[in-house]
């Protein structure tokens, strides 16, 4: 195991340690927005934790999972803000 | 003559059927003998109606005519129509000159009642309604929402679009696809088309709007290659002073809501301005409707920045060239009250 | 150790250090505005420097702007999701917390 792999494993260690963090205001709240925003990022964490694998493993194709919950990640955030807008148009 | 003389802003919009249908029932409910009137205005806004020539108000106003005629009936006779176009020579940009073109129509002709279409909406896709009730009301007039069923997509979808979007929509899809893949097989580059013409013939009417030329293209992208370093910059500083605020024992901030007009026109700008606002010191965009920002600053010194401009300026230098981003600063533009844009009222609270 | 390999690890602590900065803020700020503040701002930057670890990571190919792809769209998406958030919660009518209100806590 290399240098770089071990310093990128770590990091994502790290990631995955911050965003169990993160549920507790998932859990709490208190607002719906909370949780979102919670939700959101522990999303975008999940995406740097693939990507930080990826890069350690060389496993580039992870990369383009990283990519799709990136995706998945941002229309979440959006479908929900406009869902719990009545009235939508959020954007 | 209380709420006989009925005054209706139309616009094109998928319930003003509707609304027109119930005006009509209003007026033929009002007091017998009170020989009401319908008013339909159709407010012109040269700003917003670029692309939106006044033959389309005309026509719209025609239909109008023609609806209620329609739902008048028997009733036509004893009930005044009247149609009348408002603010063709004003730019009308936020609720204050909506309510204040309408407001002065109202007062010409004795209206006291107005009834607004719930998808009344001529600024484009942000919200006017209830800013716009208020207004109306503080104006003197009772203002009604015709109670008419609201479709869940707030604007139609599509829009004009040509070829140009097409093309270009083709060139992304297919670009990416082509760069997610890797390679440029034959199997990849005919899977590739395919992708990108379903996405395109999908999507071509929705997801571009306006294209520019390319030359004006290609000078916002040569600048914007200025502008992205001064971004990072700025990104940088906010979170350092983020993690100082965060970190720091006694949480040190003092937030509060600004509000205020950007000297930015047109919606890439726009959103290119609220997203750097977002992520630059400790301000965070809320809602923008049109031009007029709606800002939560976490700090007072965030707050300061915000209004001295220099973001703002940095994304007119983006968009317009060096020449616009000698505009004056929020906070200079709030000192003399006498805008250009808004020459009746103050600034809205 | 080489400047290459100094230079990851120094992006991934420093993504560490924001990512950790934005949960600290998400825990501790008084309000959903003020934490959206630290979750736009200190995750999106933490996504950033992690991702540019990345795309340092895999040299020059095309994984390499997969990353950079990816680091692009995070910066785009994120503020856009904290705005929309923030903007549901403002039309929702949830009233921002400010430095008065500390007394009724």
């Amino acid at each position: 195991m290399t240098f770089i792999s071990t310093a990128l494993l770590t990091a994502a260690g790290a990631f995955v340690l911050v965003s169990l963090a993160v549920v507790y205001r998932l859990v709490r709240g208190p607002t719906m927005q909370d949780r979102v925003i919670a939700v959101n990022v522990i999303g975008t964490n999940t995406v740097i934790v693939i990507a930080l694998v990826a890069a350690a493993l060389g496993e580039s194709s992870a990369l383009d999972i990283a990519i799709v919950y990136a995706l998945l990640n941002f229309l979440m955030s959006i479908a929900i803000s406009k869902f719990t807008v009545e009235r939508g148009g959020v954007l | 003559m209380t709420g006989t003389q009925i005054l209706v802003p139309v616009r094109d919009s998928v319930t003003l059927r509707n609304t027109v249908a119930y005006a009509a029932e209003s007026a033929v409910d009002a007091e017998p003998g009170a020989a009401p009137t319908l008013h339909f205005v159709y407010p012109v806004s040269e700003r917003v109606t670029v692309g939106d020539p006044p033959e389309d108000a005309t026509e719209l106003l025609d239909r109008v005519r023609a609806w209620v005629a329609e739902d008048l009936g028997d009733n036509a006779a004893s009930i005044g129509v009247e149609t009348a176009l408002v603010g063709p020579d004003e730019y009308l940009f936020n609720p204050g000159d909506y309510a204040d073109v309408l407001g002065r129509y109202a007062a010409e002709n004795d209206v006291e009642t107005v009834v607004l279409d719930p998808e009344f909406n001529p600024s484009g896709m942000t919200p006017l309604l209830p800013p716009l009730e208020t207004e109306l009301e503080r104006a003197g007039l009772a203002v009604e929402i015709a109670p008419v069923e609201r479709p869940t997509r707030r604007f139609p979808l599509a829009r004009r679009a040509g070829l140009g979007q097409f093309a270009v929509l083709f060139g992304w899809a297919y670009g990416f696809y082509l760069l997610v893949g890797g390679t440029l097989s034959t199997f990849d580059l005919a899977t590739g088309a395919i992708s990108g013409l379903v996405v395109a013939g999908l999507l071509w009417r929705i997801s571009l709007s306006g294209f520019v030329d390319v030359s004006r293209l290609a000078g916002r992208l040569g600048r914007l290659v200025v502008y992205a370093p001064f971004l990072l910059w700025e990104i940088a500083k906010a979170n350092f002073q983020i993690a100082y605020v965060v970190l720091h024992p006694d949480l040190p901030i003092d937030p509060e809501v600004v509000e205020f007009d950007a000297a930015v026109w047109s919606e890439l700008p726009v959103t290119t301005l609220a997203n750097s606002i977002t992520l630059t010191p400790g301000t965070l965009t809320i809602d923008v409707s049109r031009r007029h920002f709606t800002v939560h600053a976490l700090t007072d010194g965030a707050r300061e920045d915000l209004l001295g401009g220099t973001l703002e300026r940095a994304v007119r230098f983006v968009f317009y060239g060096r020449s616009a981003a000698r505009i004056p600063s929020p906070a200079e533009r709030d000192a003399d009250s006498d805008d250009a844009e808004r020459p009746t009222e103050g600034e809205n609270a | 150790m080489t400047p290459r390999e100094i230079a990851i690890a120094l992006l991934a602590a420093g993504g560490v250090f924001f990512a950790f900065v934005a949960a600290v803020g998400i825990l501790r700020l008084p309000d959903l505005y003020t934490r959206s503040h630290s979750a736009s701002k200190s995750d999106t930057l933490a996504a950033g420097l992690s991702l540019a670890a990345v795309a340092l990571t895999f040299g020059s190919d095309l994984s390499t702007i997969k990353a950079l792809l990816l680091l692009l769209f995070m910066f785009i998406t994120n503020p856009t999701a904290a705005h929309a958030i923030a903007r549901a919660a403002a039309e929702e009518g949830i009233e921002p917390w400010t430095r008065e209100e500390e007394v009724d806590e």
